[in-house]
């Protein structure tokens, strides 16, 4: 332990203080989903392990299913932390300074327990960590996001070891570098479903460049659920001038967003290609689109945001709630509305009359291990908080 | 060495499914309709009874296109999917991992998961199987009662199907995405 210390420094902690903690009705409120998240996790792992995919929902004619869109929502939300906490320590925004080692933590976190989820997902990642090496298909979008996030953690796990350390220097080369990585990754993650020619709906270069947006977004939500819960809404002065900043550009960010959709939809529309503008319009019909991904995840934050006029912290946070559970919407929705136009190449008949719309909806194991990738990530969170001394960030 | 392709005579076909059989027995795949490498789709006669426009349905035997610029092949990112050294399009099993992206990026849906490797599995042109024993025809092309499909190498000029594409009209299935399939329907 002491070797470790040398090289990140960390609080005095043992097995129990780790274990204990006060027991107020958020804590222990928080205690029992974690541990209900974990069991859930636990037991998704087992059913995957007894039946393989057949655990899961997914199809030939949909392939990629729940734990997919909640990979995404953890790398994206691993992308966010870190471009927020990139603010104070790469780019020197001084009210942003405090948030750094917070959010880079939770960028590492986050990241790890999406890696937990895809595991499970893939069929073989064993034979992925192999052939990555041996045989890289250059070519593959998912070649690069993958060995970009590999590197992009590592990096991430530098910043953090130097920031603990106060090498605000090596502090910010690190960072910069897992920043440009990083969006490098998250936009390859975008060119996985960009590069779709079967998926027309998909296909373009909307997605890299959306995955960054909403990744920046994804983080000023997460960063207000950080520090809401962290100081229980009485957020100290030097934490407080950095989030109100964050809040007009989120709504700022939100608004360019809203832009972005409105002008996917019209482009997708316009001129009625079959295949995008009929799939277009089906999502548009849809209520994990409407309900999910716009009110919550952009409608109700944005205005919000406007309507008190950026000066209400308390308010954020609960905001940020509704407006993470618009982004799983818009994750899940992203996964699933790219397969929903079957592609019924001259089988029109094919046993049986085929369905005018690909269905899914996740089985239990799918919905125990992507919604366990959370209790992952407070477990992991809880871990760091009492280990390393997330408060204060660069000098 | 050859380049494989496949004309197929569509109009002829009368669905019965002997080719589905056929490839299921020789190249061992499983059994129920998720499981298929080739398949026998179709359109409905359209119009209400009694006035039906029969000329208007048809039989549509399919599979996988081969296509010389796969798709499936740029997104695998092991290289699981590669193509031999006939041009046939295969997937090597002990490096696939089960992404699902060649699923997802095959416009032609002529993928699969093989239960039993939990691998991606497709047609091979009975390379495993036919062709690894000398033989010159696919199993489904070999059953097929009204000669729907005729395989052969595209690169000689004396072969049926080079001389059928030399003869008859013929399209490809979604040519517009740039794939190059070999598969040909004849008109």
């Amino acid at each position: 332990m002491n070797f470790i210390k040398k090289i990140i420094p960390m609080k005095d902690f043992t097995l129990k203080s780790l274990m204990t903690f006060e027991k107020t009705p958020l804590n222990l409120l928080m205690f029992f989903i974690t541990v209900g998240l974990l069991g859930a996790f636990g037991w998704g792992v087992v059913e995957y392990l007894m039946h393989s995919h057949h655990a899961y929902n997914v199809t030939r004619e949909h392939p990629w299913g729940l734990l997919i869109a909640m990979y995404i929502f953890f790398v994206v939300s691993s992308t966010g932390l870190c471009i927020v906490g990139s603010l104070g320590d790469v780019f020197g925004f001084k009210d942003y300074m405090a948030m750094s080692k917070r959010a880079i933590f939770g960028s590492i976190v986050t990241i790890l327990a999406g890696f937990a989820v895809i595991a499970f997902e893939i069929g073989h990642p064993v034979t992925m960590l192999i052939y990555n090496v041996l045989s890289p298909g250059l070519t593959s979008a998912i070649w690069w996001m993958g060995t970009l996030y590999g590197l992009y953690l590592t990096f991430m796990i530098i910043e953090f070891i130097f920031l603990m350390r106060n090498d605000m220097k090596n502090a910010r080369i690190f960072g910069l570098t897992g920043l440009l990585v990083g969006l490098a990754a998250h936009s390859n993650l975008g060119g996985v479903f960009g590069f779709l020619n079967a998926r027309i709906i998909s296909n373009g270069v909307f997605y890299p460049t959306y995955f960054i947006l909403t990744a920046f977004i994804t983080g000023i939500y997460l960063i207000y659920l950080m520090y809401g819960f962290r100081y229980k809404m009485q957020i100290p002065d030097d934490i407080k001038k950095g989030l109100l900043g964050l809040a007009k550009i989120q709504a700022l960010l939100l608004a360019i967003l809203m832009f972005f959709e409105t002008w996917k939809f019209l482009t997708a529309i316009y001129g009625g290609m079959p295949g995008r503008a009929d799939t277009a319009e089906h999502i548009l019909h849809s209520g994990a689109f409407l309900y999910g991904e716009v009110l919550c995840g952009m409608v109700i934050p944005f205005v919000i945001m406007l309507a008190t006029k950026w000066q209400s912290i308390k308010l954020y946070v609960f905001t940020s709630f509704i407006g993470m559970i618009g982004i799983f919407f818009m994750r899940y929705d992203l996964v699933h509305d790219t397969q929903l136009k079957p592609l019924q190449m001259m089988k029109t008949v094919e046993y049986q009359l085929p369905p005018e719309w690909v269905e899914y909806f996740p089985s239990a194991a799918e919905i125990a291990i992507g919604f366990g990738g959370i209790g992952i990530f407070f477990m992991l969170y809880y871990f760091g908080q009492k280990m390393f001394d997330l408060e204060g960030g660069a000098h | 060495m050859a380049r494989y392709g496949m004309a197929l005579d569509y109009k002829n076909c009368i669905n019965c499914k002997a080719c589905e059989v056929a490839c299921k027995e020789e190249n061992g795949v499983e059994l129920g309709a998720e499981k298929h490498r080739i398949w026998v789709g179709g359109n409905n006669p359209e119009g209400q009874w009694p006035l039906l426009d029969i000329a208007s349905a048809a039989f549509l035997p399919s599979q996988c296109q081969h296509c010389d610029d796969a798709p499936c092949e740029e997104v695998c990112p092991t290289h699981a999917t590669y193509y031999d050294e006939n041009g046939v399009v295969r997937v090597n099993a002990d490096k696939c991992i089960l992404c699902s992206y060649c699923m997802n990026a095959c416009p032609y849906d002529a993928r699969y998961v093989d239960d039993r490797t939990m691998t991606v599995d497709k047609c091979t042109f009975c390379s495993d199987t036919r062709l690894a024993r000398g033989e010159t025809t696919t199993a489904c092309q070999n059953t097929c009662p009204t000669k729907v499909r005729t395989f052969g190498d595209l690169d000689d000029p004396e072969s049926e199907i080079s001389e059928l594409l030399r003869t008859r009209e013929h399209f490809s299935l979604k040519s517009h995405l740039g794939t190059n399939p070999k598969l040909f329907y004849l008109t």
